[in-house]
């Protein structure tokens, strides 16, 4: 076999240099043998070995092969494989070890990555949920906390746009506070509040921590919840290097196009506001503005990958290729990333590592043409005769906006650690690790001088007199050192792992904005200031430096695990963290936490139950904190922005006083966190499943409030406090039923949270409000209000009770002025027969009650296939986008069903083009429920002989489908309306619509 | 090697040790309130801030010209559903302690009032010229009586704040209290300001001695202490040549006149929106074409009515659609109904705009520079006319009452004659009438008609309620966030 030549020489080179090396090194040994499936021939590839109760540990090469050095004391090799049973071989002395794997539904002996370290999941007492690279890659995104969605309990992921690029909201059990909700993210050790740049393929496994004992070894930045992502790595001594290519080619379609009134509809509509508009409603012209400007757009995401290793390195070297153009016109977004994991062994007692990733990035954005696609009246033709752009009243031609659009954002990210791990006693590792996150981003804003004119010939609005150009560029460096000494210790059944660190965080950031006009030609290459272009005021006032970020941390952190016969384990951590962003006297803050776990089917009463194959009941209690504030807030500063006017002719005088008060009581915000859960696998771990109930309460929240006029900070001038609480309480399942039998194989999971979020207090004790508004429209009116009680953002307005038929029924009703039949019916909540801003209530949240994922993956001989289902129910959405409407607007299509009389209708009232029924009310809310066909995949793996033929070892062909299918009632794009904001959370300005993408894709391994 | 964790660990040990310095970080690029202010060029700084408020749009009653909104000499204006449910129940009395506006300019008010107070506080500890700190203090102090005495105009019993930083929770003080605080800061102003002679010509629009005497006069007038009104009123007359009347009276809000010999206190602009510009003639500007502004504030027939027959004033007071004004013709508003007739055909409301705040220009922002004029001499002649009159010095009450009438009159023998009478009470109302037509739309006619008592007589008819309306309710959100240390003024619960 021409094969087997091609790979026995490396690896017998390497065998006698391992021979040769492991002779002059006497406390080495060498251990290496084969893994195979038991009862079968089949050698098993990716198999987890371990040596016990150590980090160190390789995988077996694609030939089920393992080579692996060990110098401890009686040393236990660990050998896991998911979705086969673990087993724990001691070594005494052999330096064959060739060993079969059970296939059996076990995953118990699965190793948890958990903060500053991994856990046996036996032993686990926190609420830990993981996603394998598998799940994580079945998702193109330039976010891979994507794939968390509907994959994880407690975890809900909302796209925030449909751009290329764009943002997304990741919220961990409820919403925990007014201010950033969002997870940290922990990629190998680096702590971070974006992970956009990484590559989903890189990442090895994500682990989310959601309850406190996971969570408080993070002390005050775990409070909403962590993430921690661990990329791949080269396994050490492979016979050859590991490479694979996938190349992955996608069309993306707007999924949805929203029903809206067409050329006629909206000249009959028109006609019945202002009678006379249109003569001949049936020769109006009819633009549809939805195809003019959504198109479809490719997808492109391809992935090189190299890894290996040698005795003493290991390599892992990822390239990636993502290119995606949006469905609107003149949006983009392009990463490539360089992943570069190495680890260098230095004798005995050192281990040197490096983890670098690397990303530039292009970017160009659309204008929010969204919204006046949305707006564009139909019966407007998108160009004269002339070929010119044509006039779309008071929202501006999106055609033409598009057309002089030029917005980009360049940039890199780099982000990366290295490490050094040293054995200084036995059982005592000494590891530091220093990262960094370094962003640099330049942005580029063009528009040039251009004039949409009116049929007579006039400026329309949309003119831009002068061609204008931004200039932006914005330096982000973060540094993280950590030191952590770790033990471990295995005596008769008592086994303990502490781990104590020492840790010190700076981030500085820093905005040079420069805005000029009049460059003197419009192509890219003049895209440059001089003097001559910032000489006018109005540019001027833009132009400047700026910090952003500035703020250091200091960390102490601990944990102790103790096991008892495998049975009995006990966790605590604690952590003191001491941040800048706090005065001397509140700076450091304790976060501890506590937990027990009970392995019940360990117990020798419950061998006897063939139908228990396991069964854990853990519970935890900890405190968490949250610091995500601006570090700016303790401080009263000086605003130095301002000017008198005085002499004649009138000239500017700079002036300076004092700013708003500052707050230097600000505490950190800190979660109390209950969990308890439940482990259970049924049939031989056929059927597995795990329970949660979580209770956290959010207490000294950092809330912008009002402050009492007379201390001069000016109008609408907020003071951050400690003043607000917030609760989150749940239920999470998890059950998954997998199986195996001849060439089928499968696994069904369903998973499901409940969300149970309320304020528990506003202001209060400090004297300041009890409501926070948010929600702000583009008219200014707030539509959410948080108040104690409701969830966080709820909606607020007033409450409809169908229409006023009639003269009558106007005057036996108590109505707004404004009122007429055919109009809304506000109901007069608390009966003083007057309708006001008092009798406005809670009209809906923005959180969903519950959050479902069912996923199915099966595989048949050489076929794979895998589809998740997503939904969530409860949640509302505020169709924001069609209440505000100062000018005459197209409608949505349910308007065609308005009252046009008595009786015709209850629901939609008599058309106008804004004004008295464009009051925020529940009439603009919508059921947000949603289910999603987010995933379907079909894969064909070639047959060996194919690929041998080809010197591949392996090539599986696949076609793939995001976002195909979504049953909901809202009438937007989509039902899935995030919001960084909890505020503003669910409510439809007119977002950059989710696409529905086709791809194909081919995954080669050589 | 195996020395390397030793190392590590002294390291650490010594990183320790210095980890509060590590987490002493200053704010980037902008100062804290401990190091400001600390010198003469701070000092500065810190007094012109206290003038900046006078730009902030709120500080204009909240940003809508809401006082001539709510007397009898204009209606809300602008479209008709424009604002509707915000500024319109200022028209017809039928405003809540949640009105939008009232917090507003209750806010800014007091912030002007803490920019005063941080120079007031701070400026003692700085070692500078011993004159211009006087100097400094003395401006602070007359805007500080400026703000307070729109606080004391407009609620009556207000918390007192003579400190950067007062008490979350503050009890209002007595009227009587906040006058006699506006008092001796004048008092105490007057001593240190120089006359509007004496500043050089780029300081131009800076508290005077002659503004704070004028002030003071008013703040008398409308506590009804007329021998200290006319006394005041008569130093500024009397006491420097430079005050005297525009002889065109356009320009004595116009742009001709700024900082010219009526302006006795003015507030600068520049004509661009934002940080230079001031709204206040936007919000009243020319709606439509040419496209000037929102147009609130409409004049109301009964101010066209008030006019005496040929009086001049009238077309230098309302702009009418049709006019030609720098060689613009205002077309107005298309959406705005020209006129609204009542039942009978009788014209009840018109489309017409503010003219005092007319600037030349065709756009928006150019409306932005208008100077508002704060105090003008025409003001301080009918204070002193007034005051005297009222202290049984009728015929020297004539003479400034007549000086008001002869510029108005501009050599046209056969319109608005000298007045003769020396009846006291006749005096009176005429004089109150003259105030109305002089100082129309310049946010007067209200304030004028509560303090003689006039208000429940004139505005009655329009929703005005006796034992109410006197005072403006104080902002809802300021009583909430107090929980309950400030009250509510009478019969506004």
């Amino acid at each position: 076999m021409k094969k087997y030549d091609y790979i026995k020489r490396p690896k017998l080179l390497i065998m006698v240099l391992l021979f040769m090396t492991s002779a002059t090194l006497v406390a080495q040994h060498t251990v290496k043998g084969v893994v195979t499936i038991a009862g079968t021939s089949e050698t098993l590839p990716g198999v987890n070995i371990m040596v016990k109760n150590t980090n160190k540990g390789t995988t077996t090469d694609i030939d089920g092969h393992y080579v692996l050095e060990i110098v401890e004391q009686d040393p236990v090799l660990i050998f896991s494989y998911t979705g086969f049973k673990s087993q724990e071989i001691a070594v005494q002395g052999r330096t064959i070890i060739n060993i079969s794997m059970e296939e059996a539904v076990e995953m118990l002996e699965e190793f948890v990555v958990i903060g500053y370290g991994t856990v046996r999941k036996s032993d686990l007492t926190g609420a830990v949920s993981s996603v394998k690279a598998d799940d994580i890659r079945k998702i193109t995104s330039h976010n891979p906390a994507q794939a968390l969605q509907g994959k994880v309990t407690g975890v809900q992921v909302t796209t925030t746009s449909g751009a290329p690029g764009a943002g997304i909201a990741v919220r961990i059990r409820g919403v925990g506070t007014f201010n950033n909700s969002s997870p940290i993210y922990v990629v190998d050790g680096v702590i971070l509040d974006d992970i956009s740049f990484l590559n989903a393929g890189d990442i090895q496994s994500m682990e989310v921590l959601k309850d406190a004992s996971a969570t408080a070894i993070y002390g005050s930045r775990g409070s909403n919840g962590v993430i921690l992502i661990t990329t791949a790595r080269g396994t050490e001594q492979t016979t050859q290097p590991i490479i694979t290519f996938n190349a992955e080619y996608g069309i993306q379609s707007l999924a949805k196009k929203i029903d809206l009134l067409n050329g006629k509809e909206f000249a009959i509509i028109s006609n019945e506001i202002r009678p006379g508009s249109y003569n001949n409603v049936d020769a109006v012209p009819n633009t549809d503005w939805q195809d003019l400007v959504f198109r479809s757009a490719p997808l492109q995401n391809h992935q090189l990958t190299i890894s290996g290793g040698s005795k003493n390195t290991s390599y892992y070297l990822g390239i990636g290729l993502l290119r995606q153009d949006g469905i609107i016109p003149k949006s983009r977004y392009q990463r490539l990333s360089i992943k570069l994991n190495n680890t260098y062994k230095l004798g005995e007692f050192i281990t040197l590592g490096n983890n670098i990733t690397l990303a530039p990035y292009q970017q160009q954005n659309a204008p929010n043409v969204t919204y006046s696609v949305y707006r564009a009246q139909p019966l407007l033709s998108p160009y004269y005769d002339d070929g010119s752009f044509g006039v779309v009243h008071n929202v501006g031609n999106p055609l033409a906006d598009l057309h002089y659009s030029n917005n980009f954002n360049n940039g890199v990210r780099g982000v990366g650690n290295i490490f050094a791990e040293a054995n200084i006693l036995k059982n005592i590792r000494l590891k530091s690790s220093l990262g960094i996150d370094a962003a640099y981003n330049k942005a580029t804003n063009f528009v040039p001088a251009y004039t949409v004119f009116n049929p007579d010939g006039t400026a329309s609005q949309q003119d831009n007199p002068f061609n204008r150009l931004f200039k932006g560029q914005s330096e982000n460096l973060s540094w993280l050192w950590e030191n952590t000494l770790s033990y471990s210790l295995t005596y008769g059944k008592h086994q303990i792992d502490a781990l104590a660190g020492y840790t010190m965080q700076h981030t500085s950031s820093e905005f040079v904005n420069l805005s000029g006009r009049d460059i003197i030609r419009d192509e890219k290459d003049f895209w440059y200031l001089g003097p001559v272009n910032i000489m006018d005021e109005i540019s001027n006032m833009s132009n400047g430096v700026s910090a952003d970020l500035f703020y250091s941390m200091i960390s102490l952190l601990s944990r102790i695990n103790y096991t008892y016969d495998n049975k009995y384990i006990l966790t605590t951590t604690f952590r003191r963290d001491g941040s800048s962003k706090f005065a001397p006297s509140h700076r450091f803050s304790n976060f501890p936490s506590f937990a027990l776990g009970w392995n019940i089917g360990n117990e020798s009463f419950m061998q006897s139950l063939a139908l228990i194959s396991m069964l854990k009941i853990r519970a935890s209690w900890g405190m968490i904190g949250n610091e995500k504030i601006s570090y700016f807030d303790r401080f009263a500063m000086i605003n130095s922005g301002l000017f008198a006017i005085f002499s004649n002719p009138d000239a500017a005088f700079p002036a300076a006083t004092y700013g708003k008060s500052g707050n230097p009581d600000l505490r950190w915000e800190t979660s109390t966190q209950t969990d308890i859960g439940l482990e259970i696998g049924l049939l031989n771990n056929r059927l597995t499943g795990e329970f949660d109930y979580y209770h956290r309460i959010t207490d000294d929240i950092l809330v912008e409030l009002s402050t009492p006029g007379h201390l001069g900070n000016g109008q609408g001038q907020r003071v951050r406090y400690n003043a607000a609480s917030v609760l989150n309480r749940g239920f999470e399942f998890n059950l998954r039923w997998r199986e195996i039998k001849g060439d089928l194989s499968y696994s069904i999971g369903l998973l499901g949270t409940t969300i149970h979020n309320e304020v528990l207090e506003i202001g209060g004790s400090s004297g300041i409000d009890s409501v926070l508004l948010g929600g702000y429209l583009a008219n200014g009116q707030a539509v959410t209000r948080s108040m104690v009680g409701l969830p966080i953002g709820a909606f607020y307005g007033y409450v409809t009770d169908g229409l006023f038929q009639n003269d009558n029924e106007l005057a036996a009703y108590p109505h707004m002025s404004l009122a007429r039949p055919g109009d809304l019916r506000f109901v007069d909540l608390n009966n003083d027969q007057v309708i006001n801003g008092l009798d406005r209530s809670f009209i809906g949240s923005p959180i969903p009650k519950f959050i479902l994922g069912f996923n199915l993956e099966l595989g048949y001989k050489n076929f794979d296939l895998s589809l998740d289902l997503q939904a969530q129910t409860a949640n509302k959405i505020f169709n924001g986008k069609d209440v505000v409407r100062p000018d005459p607007y197209n409608f949505e299509a349910y308007v065609f069903d308005r009252w046009t009389g008595e009786g015709t209708s209850d629901k939609v009232p008599r058309p106008s083009f804004g004004g008295y029924n464009y009051t925020p009310s529940d009439f603009f809310v919508q059921d947000g429920s949603f289910l999603r066909l987010r995933s379907l995949i079909i894969g064909y793996t070639l047959s060996e002989t194919i690929s041998g033929k080809l010197l591949l070892s392996s090539i599986r062909l696949y076609l793939k489908g995001s976002n195909l299918y979504t049953l909901t009632r809202y009438t937007g794009y989509t039902p899935e309306i995030g919001g960084y904001d909890v505020l503003s959370n669910g409510i439809d300005h007119g977002v950059y619509p989710i696409s529905a993408v086709y791809s194909f894709g081919i995954h080669l391994q050589f | 090697m195996k020395k390397i964790p030793f190392i590590v660990v002294g390291i650490l040990l010594l990183i320790l040790s210095s980890c509060n310095d590590f987490l002493d970080i200053n704010p980037q690029g902008v100062l804290t309130q401990e190091a400001f202010p600390l010198t003469a060029e701070d000092a500065l700084l810190a007094t012109n801030a206290v003038y900046a408020t006078l730009r902030n749009w709120h500080y204009h009653s909240g940003g809508f010209p809401i006082l001539d909104i709510m007397s009898d000499d204009a209606y809300k204006g602008s479209n008709h559903n424009d604002a509707l449910n915000t500024v319109g129940p200022y028209d017809n009395f039928t405003i809540t302690p949640t009105q939008d506006g009232l917090d507003r300019w209750w806010a800014a008010l007091y912030e002007g009032i803490k920019r005063a107070n941080v120079v007031i506080e701070n400026l003692a500890e700085i070692a500078m010229e011993p004159d211009l700190k006087e100097r400094y203090m003395a401006e602070a102090k007359f805007l500080r009586a400026l703000y307070y005495f729109d606080l004391v105009r407009a609620w009556g019993a207000v918390p007192l704040v003579e400190t950067t930083h007062p008490p979350l929770k503050l009890e209002r003080s007595e009227a009587a209290l906040i006058y006699t605080r506006v008092e001796n800061d004048l008092l105490s102003a007057i001593l240190a300001l120089p006359e509007k002679s004496e500043y050089g010509s780029d300081e131009l629009g800076r508290a005077t001695k002659g503004a704070a005497k004028a002030l003071l006069a008013k703040v008398y007038l409308f506590q009804h202490d007329y021998p200290k009104a006319a006394q005041y009123a008569l130093e500024v007359i009397n006491g420097s040549q430079f005050y005297d009347l525009e002889p065109n009276f356009l320009d004595a809000n116009g742009e001709q006149g700024e900082h010219g010999v009526e302006s006795v206190f003015e507030i600068g602009a520049i004509a661009i929106e934002g940080s230079f510009g001031n709204q206040y003639a936007n919000t009243q500007g020319v709606r439509g074409t040419p496209n000037r502004g929102w147009g609130f504030n409409r004049p109301s027939e009964e101010l066209r009515a008030a006019f005496e027959p040929d009086d001049p004033r009238l077309k230098a007071t309302i702009i009418d659609l049709g006019d030609v004004i720098d060689g613009v013709t205002i077309l107005g508003d298309g959406s705005t109904p020209d006129f609204i007739y009542d039942a009978d055909g009788n014209i009840i409301e018109r489309e017409c705009y503010n003219r005092k705040v007319w600037i030349s220009g065709e756009n928006t922002s150019t409306q932005f520079g208008h100077n508002r004029r704060i105090i003008r001499f025409a003001d301080v002649l009918l204070i002193a006319a007034e005051a005297l009159n009222e202290t049984n010095r009728p015929a020297e009450a004539l003479t400034y009452l007549n000086r008001i009438r002869q510029r108005a009159r501009n050599n046209d023998p056969n319109i608005l004659p000298d007045i003769n009478t020396l009846n006291k009470d006749e005096l009176r109302n005429i004089i109150l009438h003259e105030r109305r037509v002089e100082l129309a739309l310049e946010g007067h006619r209200y304030w004028d008609l509560i303090r003689t008592g006039s208000a429940p007589t004139v505005l009655g008819p329009l929703g005005f309620k006796q034992g109410r309306d006197e005072l403006l309710p104080i902002p809802q959100n300021e009583i909430d966030i107090s929980q309950g240390t400030l009250t509510q003024n009478p019969n506004w619960n």
